[in-house]
Order: C-alpha cells, then sequence, then structure tokens
C-alpha cells in the first residue's frame, strides 16, 4: 500500500510515484505555504478525539490484544496527542521562544525551521508506530517518507490519511511507500532526496542505513533500548509491590518495560532469598493482572522446563507459579527475559554498575529503583553515569509524561535547524 | 538388546489401527526407554532427577509420566545413544530463531524402520507410482553446504515415483549460497504443462502458495499431464498470520495447475520426530500406529482432557540414535477423536500454531527468511 499526497494506491503504482517523489517533494519546499506546528497539532487533537469516541476501535483493539496491552491503558495514554500535551511537547523540546528566538545581534536573526525532508525507516515491532514517527517530523514542519516496515498490516496508511482528511494541507508533507529492505536502490533515492534518515530498530537496521547514505545526509537513530529494576536488600515491600504491578502490566514487551532486576549484593544466598521475597509478592499482585496468553505462557512452560534440564550446568534457582517465574543466577549480564512475566533477578553490587552497564551504554534506557528513602539519591548519582537516561520508581517505568524526551534526546530538536539571517 | 517390539510395531500391516497396536507400542516404547536410559547418560540423569525408572512402563498411561524433551533441549545439546560412527544419517533442524539446530543421528535400524514406515504409508494412500514424474521441489537443492533435514526428506520423497528431472527452487551457487528463485519455478510449470510427464511439487506450502497466487494474478492456467500431485509440507506457519484457509490453497492448485484436490497431499513431521504423518482426504492427519500423541496442559504438563488444545507431545520408539522417544513440539494442537469421514478410526491431530508470538522459527520460517531478503 501506497500512501502518496493523500491518495491510497496499489503497490504497483510505486515505480510511477518514485519517478515523480522527488519534484513533487522540492515543488512543497519551493511553492508550498510552509507547514505551521499549529496545524499539525490541531489536526493530531481532532483525530485523538476520534480515537476517544472508539472511531478506530476495530482497528486498535486486535493490536493491543496482541500485545497484551489493557484497553484503559491505551485510551489513558490519548491524551498525549491533544492539542494542550502537543504544544507542551514543542515548547519543552524546541523551547518557548521557538516562533520567536532571540537574535545574535542588530543584525543576524535566527529562526527554527524544518530540516526539510525526513525519511523515515519504521520498525516493524509496534504497530502504530510508524505513522508516530512521521507525527514527530510533521510536527517539526518537515516533508516525511516513510518506508513501512516488512509485514505492516496497514494501520499506520490509515492513521496517517485519517490525518490527511482531517487537514488536507498535510498532504504534500507524507509520502508512504511499501518497499522491501531489499530495494535497496529505492532506498537510496529516498535517502537522497532526504536531509536525515531516520532509523528505528535494531542495530542491522542502522547499519543498514549507514550503507546506504551519503555523507551529505544524516542519521538519527532511535534503537531498541532495554530497562531493568535496581534493588538494595532494604528495599521496602511496596517499592517491590509497584515493580511487580509494573511487570505485570507490560509483560516485558516495550523499552522500558523490565526484564529483571539487579540486586546490589555479592551473595547468592541474600540475592535467592530477595528472590523469593519478591516471587512471593508477584504471585499475588499478579492475581489483580489480566491472565498471561495461552501462546506466551505455554512458551515460557517450555523454556523453564528446559531450563530444569540444565539446572545441573547452569546453577539456576527457579520460581514457577501460575504461569510467571522468578530466576536467579550466578552471573551479573544484562539480557533479555522470556518475556511475559518470566523475568531474571541477578546480583549486581553497586561498585559493579559502571563496569557491567556501560558496555551497554546505547541500549539502556530505564531502571527502576527500589531502595530505601535514605539511599535513593546514593543510587541515582551512579546511574546517571552508567549509560542510563531514564531513572524512575519501579511501577513508573512505563509511565508517559509529555515533554519527556525520547531515550535522552529531544527528536524536535534533532529534527530542525537553527538559521541565522543577516538583515 | 534385542529390539522385539520395535521391530513388530513397524511391520504392521496397519499403519493406523492404534488400538491393536497400544500394547506393542507400549512393549517397544519401554524397550526404547531401557535403550537410552543404559546408552546415553545425559537421558540417564534427566530420567533418574525425574525418579522414572523405564522397566516401569507397564501401560499407556505410564507414557504420561516418562520425562519428555523439549524440541530446545535438542537445541543445546547432543543427545546420542551410539557411537556417532556408527550412524549413516546426521541431521539438523533448519535453524531457529536463535540460530541452534537440533542434532539428530539415526542408526542403520533407525533408517530401516523409517523406511518401512514409508513404505506402508505410501502404500496405504496410494502414493507409490511407477511412472516418471517431474519434481519441481519448493526447497533446497541438496549440496554438502547444508544438512537441513527437510532437505534429506525432499530428496528421499523423489524416489517415490521414479524422476525424469528435479527442478529446485531454493538453488545454490557458489557466489551467492542459498537463494530463491520462484521465476525459475514458474518457467518449470509453464514447460511442464505442455508436457506429457506428469508433475509431482514438494516442499513448503508458503512457496507453492506465493508463486501459485502470483501466478493466477497473471492470468496463468495451466493443465497438468494426469497423475499429477502437489505435496506440501514443512508448515501452514505463515498461513496463520495470512489467515488463508487450506481450502483457498487446494482451489488455487485447481485454478492454476489443473490439479485437483484430491491429489493435494500434505505431510507432517519433524527432525526431533521423524514419523511421517499423512492427510487423509479429508486433510486430516491420523496419528499413525508408529507414534502416540499427548496434548498437554502448559500450566500442569498433565494431559487436556479429549478436544482441548495444549502442547503437542510426540511419542515413537523407532529411534535408536538419538533418544526421541517423547519429544515436546513447540506447537500447540488439538487431537481430535470425534472420527473422519475416511473412515479411520484413529484421532487425528490439528496443528493450531506455534507457542509465543514470532519465536521459534521453524523450516518454514528459515525459509521465509530467505523470501524477505
Amino acid at each position: 500500500m501506497i500512501l502518496y499526497q493523500g491518495e491510497i494506491l496499489d503497490n504497483h503504482y510505486q515505480k510511477e510515484k518514485l519517478g515523480t517523489l522527488r519534484e513533487d517533494c522540492y515543488k512543497t519546499l519551493q511553492v508550498g505555504d510552509s507547514l505551521k506546528v499549529q496545524e499539525v497539532i490541531l489536526a493530531c487533537d481532532k483525530l485523538a478525539q476520534k480515537f476517544k469516541n472508539g472511531d478506530f476501535d476495530e482497528l486498535i483493539i486486535p493490536l493491543l490484544e496482541e500485545f497484551d496491552i489493557p484497553y484503559e491503558f491505551f485510551i489513558s495514554n490519548i491524551p498525549m496527542f491533544e492539542e494542550e500535551a502537543l504544544n507542551r511537547k514543542v515548547e519543552i523540546e524546541l523551547g518557548k521562544d521557538y516562533l520567536d528566538l532571540e537574535p545574535l545581534n542588530d543584525q543576524n536573526s535566527r529562526e527554527v525551521h524544518p530540516l526539510g525532508i525526513l525519511f523515515h525507516i519504521a520498525a516493524g515491532n509496534v504497530d502504530a508506530l510508524p505513522a508516530y514517527s512521521v507525527i514527530e517530523g510533521l510536527l517539526a514542519g518537515n516533508i516525511n517518507i516513510l518506508k513501512l516496515p516488512s509485514g505492516d498490516r496497514g494501520v499506520s496508511v490509515q492513521l496517517l490519511s485519517e490525518l490527511i482528511k482531517i487537514e488536507p494541507k498535510l498532504s504534500s508533507y507524507i509520502y508512504v511507500f511499501d518497499v522491501p529492505s531489499t530495494e535497496l536502490d529505492t532506498l537510496k533515492i529516498f535517502a537522497e532526496i532526504s536531509d536525515a534518515i531516520i532509523v528505528w530498530g535494531g542495530d542491522v537496521a542502522v547499519k543498514a542505513a549507514r550503507s546506504m547514505t551519503s555523507v551529505t545526509t544524516k542519521i538519527i537513530e532511535w534503537g531498541h533500548k532495554l530497562s531493568f529494576g535496581y534493588a538494595s536488600l532494604d528495599a521496602p515491600d511496596e517499592e517491590l509491590v509497584g515493580m511487580a504491578h509494573h511487570m505485570a502490566m507490560t509483560n516485558q514487551v516495550l523499552c522500558s518495560s523490565a526484564q529483571g532486576i539487579f540486586v546490589d549484593t555479592e551473595s547468592r544466598v541474600e540475592l535467592d532469598k530477595f528472590a523469593d521475597r519478591f516471587f512471593n509478592i508477584f504471585v499475588g499482585v499478579n492475581k489483580s493482572h489480566k491472565p498471561i496468553p495461552f501462546v506466551m505462557k505455554s512458551k515460557n512452560a517450555l523454556e523453564l522446563y528446559n531450563e530444569k534440564l540444565e539446572q545441573h550446568l547452569t546453577h539456576k534457582h527457579i520460581w514457577q507459579q501460575d504461569g510467571i517465574s522468578v530466576i536467579t543466577s550466578d552471573d551479573s549480564k544484562l539480557e533479555l527475559s522470556m518475556l511475559f512475566r518470566s523475568i531474571w533477578i541477578k546480583m549486581l553490587p553497586k561498585k559493579q554498575i559502571i563496569k557491567e552497564l556501560r558496555p551497554h551504554k546505547n541500549h539502556l534506557q530505564t531502571v527502576g529503583l527500589m531502595t530505601s528513602k535514605e539511599t535513593y539519591q546514593e543510587y541515582v548519582d551512579i546511574f546517571v553515569k552508567s549509560g542510563i537516561t531514564r531513572i524512575t520508581k519501579g511501577e513508573d517505568m512505563s509511565r508517559m509524561i509529555i515533554g519527556e524526551s525520547h531515550d535522552g534526546i529531544y527528536p524536535l530538536k534533532l529534527y530542525t535547524k537553527i538559521i541565522e539571517i543577516e538583515k | 538388546m534385542k529390539r522385539k517390539y520395535v521391530r513388530k510395531l513397524f511391520n504392521t500391516r496397519k499403519p493406523y489401527d492404534l488400538e491393536k497396536s497400544n500394547d506393542v507400542f507400549c512393549q517397544a516404547m519401554r524397550e526404547n526407554a531401557m535403550h537410552h536410559y543404559k546408552q546415553c547418560p545425559d537421558y540417564k540423569r534427566i530420567l533418574d532427577e525425574a525418579n522414572f525408572d523405564p522397566k516401569s512402563i507397564a501401560c499407556m498411561d505410564d507414557l504420561i509420566n516418562l520425562p519428555f524433551l523439549p524440541t530446545l533441549y535438542f537445541k543445546h545439546h547432543e543427545l546420542f545413544s551410539k557411537p556417532l560412527w556408527k550412524m549413516p544419517i546426521k541431521a539438523t533442524s533448519s535453524g531457529t530463531s536463535s540460530g541452534f539446530k537440533s542434532k539428530i543421528a539415526m542408526s542403520i535400524g533407525d533408517l530401516w524402520r523409517g523406511f518401512k514406515m514409508i513404505k506402508r504409508i505410501f502404500s496405504y494412500h496410494k502414493l507409490w507410482s511407477i511412472r516418471p514424474v517431474t519434481y519441481l521441489i519448493f526447497g533446497y537443492q541438496p549440496t554438502k553446504h547444508s544438512e537441513a533435514g527437510i532437505m534429506k526428506t525432499a530428496y528421499g520423497f523423489t524416489y517415490v515415483a521414479p524422476a525424469k528431472k528435479r527442478v529446485y527452487a531454493i538453488r545454490w551457487s557458489k557466489e551467492n549460497g542459498y537463494q530463491v528463485d520462484l521465476d525459475y519455478m514458474k518457467a518449470a510449470f509453464i514447460k511442464a504443462s505442455q508436457q506429457r510427464t506428469p508433475i509431482r511439487t514438494i516442499g513448503f506450502p508458503a512457496y507453492t502458495y506465493f508463486l501459485l497466487k502470483e501466478m493466477k494474478a497473471e492470468g496463468i492456467k495451466l493443465q497438468m499431464a494426469k497423475g499429477s500431485k502437489v505435496t506440501i509440507g514443512g508448515g501452514w506457519k505463515q498461513f496463520y498470520a495470512e489467515k488463508v484457509d487450506k481450502n483457498e490453497f487446494y482451489q488455487l492448485v485447481h485454478e492454476v495447475l489443473g490439479i485437483e484436490e484430491k491429489n493435494c497431499v500434505e505431510f507432517f513431521g519433524a527432525v526431533e520426530h521423524p514419523i511421517l504423518y499423512t492427510d487423509c482426504d479429508y486433510h486430516h492427519f491420523h496419528v499413525p500406529a508408529y507414534a502416540r500423541v499427548i496434548i498437554r496442559d502448559p500450566d500442569t504438563f498433565k494431559p487436556v482432557p479429549k478436544g482441548q488444545m495444549g502442547l503437542i507431545n510426540l511419542l515413537t520408539p523407532m529411534m535408536e540414535g538419538t533418544p526421541l522417544l517423547s519429544v515436546m513440539t513447540d506447537d500447540l494442537g488439538v487431537l481430535h477423536y470425534e472420527g473422519c469421514e475416511c473412515g479411520e478410526l484413529s484421532p487425528w491431530l490439528e496443528i493450531i500454531g506455534r507457542v509465543g508470538i514470532k519465536d521459534i522459527t521453524t523450516c518454514a520460517q528459515g525459509a521465509d527468511d530467505l523470501l524477505s531478503k
């Protein structure tokens, strides 16, 4: 499926449209009256209202179910796309004075402008993500070319075409193509037209983007991130309860979901004691959450059974009940969990934090701290130097706050530039 | 050790008579469990840890308690119950997302039993033919560069009827390694339709499906020679995602190749459970006498009530090279006892899909990766 100037077209129009893309983009830059941030914000606000009214339930509910995300959680996040929130996002990211920057001097003014044309290479792990990436590009005033991820089910095209219906001016700012990653020549055309490539996904995707880019196009990466909890042995129960809720709610599928918990100890005995304590809390908390989808529960049951067969080699300790599990081991390796409430708990003494985490510096996102009030700041001071970009309480790891950065960086800043003009 | 019962089991004349073969199946399992317990130290450890004495197997219910090995375990551990040099066949599964492959070794006895099974089942399904056919294989061209079990299976199938020619969709070249070339297959289909030799297609349903769909879109309608068959194996996984009905597939075969539904045959098997499941005229996989299937509850691993979905546990005493007597697959399925219009009383296995969301990759998934390249 292709979305070209507001029209949804079949893939076989691709060749024809590729032929006119550059010209059409340049035309928009040349003659179009440029896109105003407010126009984008108002369009998003109207789209958000439609979501609230349930107009897109048919589209969105199957996706939420697949990732086991509660509908209420989704609805509670819609305000992020409403007028007030988007205005705040723009103000925080670009500064309150973005429309009226203080001049350099009497002769030279400064203005915030979009980079121009962005080429988004979206990851396939979250269906609406490609559309979100484009919306960020629009908020910065850019023309956006989007390459859909393989296996895309059309959600992004539908959302973006709705947005164009609400604000027809956006039609010359949104181009969506369904090009496989192997069609390098086509991707090179997109890259060559664009001022920047926005890459979502793992290291492989980033490397591929680098290989197709000339030095005149910059690459902006939003890679996969891992998050985890960190607890001191004296962490109060309520902190562990918060973490358990977070784990049961997000099922370890988000960048911000804790995959496991590191504990400030060097003793395996203390670690197992902590794991036992956490597991009992986890089992209790889990009862108030949705059951784990059958296919995931089955996958984890097999993996846990396999772990037990290997226990004589691995010395792992496994706690397992109601489809959830906790595994302790002797290592301090940061890794993905089995997902869906089967998590790890490992030793990571305070003095080892930097040494263990720094090698993962570009893959770290959130740490959910569980400590006593008195020692909280002490751990914060270490984690700010570890490569982590968010420090929260356990239960807040996946909370979203308007205006927060994306893995430590403000995207709108990256999607715009400052132009200095002499009078 | 004498393998009296397993010989008896694989000599059975009625390949779908489960009822009558229960006793001999159970004895053969006991025999096989004792063999692996004695010869494979890791298998012995697993049984010991579960406090299971292989000698205690006396009835079918005891097989429920026999510790199963998940296919995952074979991807990380090599379990052999005979010296490797004594075993002529070493097969691997087609690879997984984790990059690990199961390694299975087959002894001469295992191969002999496999041969007897295939002979019996193919006779039952009337698949043997003396008339030469052109094989169109949607799979790997056999070379020394791959040990994938599916490839060996596909090649083996080309002896079911004498091969006039073998055409492969995934071909090996020095420059690019294995590459899918569906255009080449398309041309081969068109050429074959102009000849009087019947064709047999073999291979992953996904490839066959995608190619036929493309041919249909191009308005290609062929009429293959009488006696042509479409045989598929390797899983329908992609079809679950695409929500393509099997009936749609059969219709497509009919429209594009002029081959009737009754001449579409599907096989199912795995490197970790080398038993041949062949669908009946009503496209049901009846459990053959050489195997038993237990559907287990993922919470307790106890058998689920009849007709319910659970993890598919496959049992067979066929193999002496590797302890594959009770293997837990990564698949979810249902065992149907409600009977079948084909008249066979053996329950039939419906595979619902893989556990997890996008995890452990199968043969078909590996192929899918090549397709999406």
